[in-house]
């Protein structure tokens, strides 16, 4: 319950309905009956945070413990953030509406580096220290989680622990210690050294960093036993893995405001750009009755009359349509449409369509990344002209007339021929549908082509290689603009200023900790969001810090080069990636992991695909 | 098929919900406890959901109706409400259901209670002030209309208001022309108090109930 003093800020500022809990589903307790009390934060507005799958999946976890409150805490917009520090108002949990610092745990989620600030940001809104070294209790432990601590270097200074992988089962191992720790009243010294034995726990204070005089690393050394490499958490069943069978339902509209399968989790594929399709190794799926009821369960619970059926390539689902049949079976009935949120250009069928369409129709969208064939196998994305022009075909032939594909420019090897590439497509698209002869009659086509920066990312066979630089992805921009030909094709494109600052903290290590501070203390935050973001306030910070980002985002790295992530370990093999990154310089493309496992490493977890294909 | 008026307070933090994400807060509730809407035949079969008369952000209602229609055979209205209840954010609750008896539209007036929080001067002395403000001859406050800011004079509608002083804060009642000619948002008041009086307050808001010709209650 939030309190008066809160109540009295919300007239003043846009969207109240963010700022005061209170949806359906969402869990009270007592904070007598509890143990311990979990502030699980998202770095970003409600609405934002709120479409978050894992936070959904984690909060109901933790709150399945009786001994444990998990609250949710959101970053708020400006104005509600000038109308708390004028008031004194403390950055607090939707539940409780107690402050953020009343916490045993504060957990941050870390989805993309653009938010960094912003976890500095709550906790300064809350009065809590932000570097991990000026808070001595136990309690205000703060900790973190998700993709991007796959490289946590650059917040080292600022967390005392992270979870590396799935935290399914790592949180509630950790939690249970954090218990007896505060029973027995232990230290926070010795509490972190005893996690640090738990597998999936990293915990940066433990290890020490020696650079060399070129500025790159010389060394990570554990401390005090911690581990050298500290190996991720994976759940290998996901059938047995838990799953809630209910949502907080905000009142306010969200970024995606429906229910949400995870159908499965990992890629076959192996794309050599795509962080998520190396982390998330192996390709675990679902079986039909577990997604099928999982569906089931969210609908009745909610009242959502969307279900997505999320992953990275839901297409890829080995049984799409059985779990398509047997999900029909109720929701045409029940008025509950299905959508599919990515689809493959190499397996999009009439089929598919015709059960997507059923209900309700969502846009069509494929992703060939890169503009000519030589590119897609430079980074293994094994699809081709013929394929996408078949797919288009069948959508417009089943009436779709709005096509949407994303690319990335900037992909190494890049030429602007390749940049031409992705005019080129587009403009097949567009005759595509002219030379089709069941195209819907007396309506045009829109081809929307929209093109991100290539950012470099850590586990990916790329992750050696230099981004461009801002001017080269400017270039490549204007050169695509002056490309296009027809007005068919709609051109969008993510300015370059934003994916250089993600490079720079994607790869980065702990001497940003002091330029993201400063960042910070200067006003920098909500950096994803166009409104805020200043490159030109950041690149002060970096020279007053003594930092050239280049070196982070811009430099080619060599093999042997000890990379801030390399004590961390997410099954993936550098031998294998190194062997990844030698097949793109020679376009050659890796057969997915269906067709044939490339014995990436993944297989040391002994689940999914890596079982099954033996 | 038959209409059916849901009575719901809204209160709390609802109040927070906007007029749209209202709407869409109860298509969901209704869909979760699978109420037997009665959907348009059209090509985009939709169903009618109508709001007796939207509340500002920030207001609460206490006497809030909205009219649904039904494929016959419908569940019982016990069941509807309990139902309903059960899919919506709990500061929402359904209390009644009936068959409506006056149409939306011919609703002229609502009533309200305003509850000033003052800071800057005790209530007792507040109360006063207020109420001598509320008998001017002219109240001129800025209203914003579909061509924009425009002055607007109060005070004829201000005949049946009545404040008095509680024990931290001032109470004022009042009933202000409500529906599709004129609508008079009760914010204006408080607006007007702010500017005339220059008093600091935190101002609770609530509508109690809406009338049609003649004073006579909304059903």
């Amino acid at each position: 319950m939030i309190s008066k003093t809160i109540e009295k800020l919300l007239s003043k500022v846009q969207k109240p309905g963010r700022y005061v809990g209170g949806e359906l589903n969402s869990v009270i307790k007592s904070k007598e009956d509890v143990e311990i009390r979990f502030a699980f934060c998202f770095p970003d507005i409600y609405e934002v945070g709120m479409s978050h799958l894992g936070m959904k999946i984690l909060y109901s976890q933790l709150n399945t413990v009786p001994y444990i409150w998990c609250e949710r805490v959101f970053a708020p917009w400006a104005d509600m953030e000038e109308q708390m520090r004028r008031c004194q108002v403390p950055l607090y949990a939707l539940e409780s509406g107690d402050s953020l610092a009343d916490f045993d745990i504060i957990g941050f989620t870390l989805q993309y580096e653009l938010s960094y600030t912003n976890i500095l940001n709550m906790l300064d809104l809350a009065g809590v220290p932000l570097k991990a070294c000026d808070r001595h209790s136990l309690s205000r432990l703060v900790v973190a989680g998700g993709p991007c601590a796959c490289n946590p270097e650059p917040l080292a200074d600022f967390f005392d622990l992270f979870f590396i992988g799935e935290g399914e089962e790592v949180d509630l191992e950790v939690l249970a210690l954090y218990r007896e720790f505060k029973k027995k009243g232990g230290t926070k010294q010795n509490f972190l050294q005893a996690a640090a034995q738990i597998p999936g726990v990293y915990v940066p204070s433990l290890y020490t960093v020696e650079y060399r005089e070129d500025g790159t690393i010389r060394e990570m050394r554990p401390q005090c036993g911690a581990p050298k490499t500290v190996k991720k958490r994976l759940m290998p069943d996901l059938d047995k893995s838990y799953f809630p069978d209910r949502f907080v339902v905000p009142a306010i509209e969200i970024v995606h405001d429906r229910a949400v399968a995870e159908v499965l989790r990992g890629c076959i594929r192996g794309c050599r750009f795509c962080q998520a399709g190396f982390l998330y190794r192996p390709f675990r799926e679902k079986s039909v009755d577990v997604i099928n009821k999982q569906c089931f369960d969210l609908c009745e619970n909610t009242g959502y009359d969307e279900i997505s059926l999320s992953s990275l390539s839901t297409s890829d689902y080995s049984d799409i349509y059985g779990l398509l049949d047997k999900l029909h079976t109720w929701t045409p009935e029940q008025k509950i449409g299905v959508s599919l949120p990515s689809l493959r250009v190499d397996n999009f069928s009439t089929e598919l369509m015709s059960k997507i369409k059923s209900v309700r129709r969502s846009g069509l969208t494929f992703a060939p990344e890169a503009g000519t064939q030589r590119l897609r196998d430079v980074i293994n994305k094994n699809v081709t002209e013929e394929e996408l022009l078949k797919t288009v075909n069948t959508a417009f032939a089943g009436g779709w007339t709005t096509i949407k594909l994303y690319f990335m420019i900037g992909l190494p090897t890049e030429t602007m021929e390749d940049v031409e590439g992705i005019a080129n497509l587009g403009q097949a698209v567009v005759d595509a549908f002219y030379s089709n002869p069941d195209k819907p009659k007396g309506r045009s086509v829109k081809v929307s082509v929209s093109t991100a920066s290539f950012v470099p990312k850590p586990f990916t066979p790329f992750q050696w290689e230099p981004q461009d630089t801002m001017e080269m992805l400017r270039e490549k921009q204007r050169h695509l603009v002056r490309t296009v030909k027809t007005r068919k094709i709609e051109l969008s494109w993510h300015d370059a200023e934003t994916s250089f600052l993600e490079a720079v903290f994607a790869r980065g290590d702990r001497r940003l900790g002091a330029v993201l501070l400063k960042a910070w203390e200067n006003g920098c935050k909500m950096d994803g969001w166009k409104d805020f973001f200043s490159l030109s306030k950041w690149l002060e910070q970096f020279r007053a810090c003594g930092i050239d980002p280049e070196f982070y985002a811009n430099r080619r790295r060599s093999p042997d080069e000890v990379l801030p992530w390399d004590h961390l370990d997410y099954g993936v093999t550098k031998s294998f990636l190194i062997e990844e990154w030698k097949r793109a310089r020679e376009n050659r493309t890796t057969p997915n992991c269906r067709e044939k496992c490339s014995a990436c490493g993944a297989a040391c977890f002994k689940g999914g695909i890596c079982v099954e294909n033996r | 098929m038959k209409t059916v008026r849901v009575w719901f307070r809204k209160t709390g933090t609802a109040r927070f919900i906007s007029h749209l994400d209202l709407n869409r807060c109860m298509a969901r509730a209704i869909h979760k406890a699978k109420i037997p809407l009665w959907y348009t035949e059209g090509f985009n079969p939709h169903a009618f959901l109508t709001f007796a008369l939207p509340l500002s952000l920030g207001i609460s209602g206490e006497r809030e109706s909205m009219d649904m229609k039904l494929e016959d055979n419908a569940l019982s209205d016990a069941e509807l409400m309990e139902r309903m209840n059960a899919g919506l954010p709990p500061d929402i609750r359904v209390y009644a259901v009936t068959e409506p008896v006056m149409k939306p539209g011919q609703i002229t007036a609502a009533s309200y209670r305003i509850s000033l929080e003052v800071e800057n001067m005790d209530a007792e002395q507040a109360a006063g002030r207020i109420a001598e403000l509320f008998r001017s001859e002219t109240l001129v406050v800025s209203k914003h209309t579909k061509s924009g800011w425009s002055d607007f004079d109060l005070a004829p509608y201000l005949g049946n208001i009545e404040v008095s002083a509680a024990k931290t804060t001032v109470e004022i009642s009042s009933v202000l022309p409500a529906g599709s000619s004129l609508n008079i948002n009760p914010t204006l008041l408080t607006d007007a108090v702010g500017k005339y009086l220059h008093l600091e307050f935190y101002a609770k808001i609530r509508r109690t109930c809406l009338y049609g010709e003649s004073q006579k209650i909304f059903e």
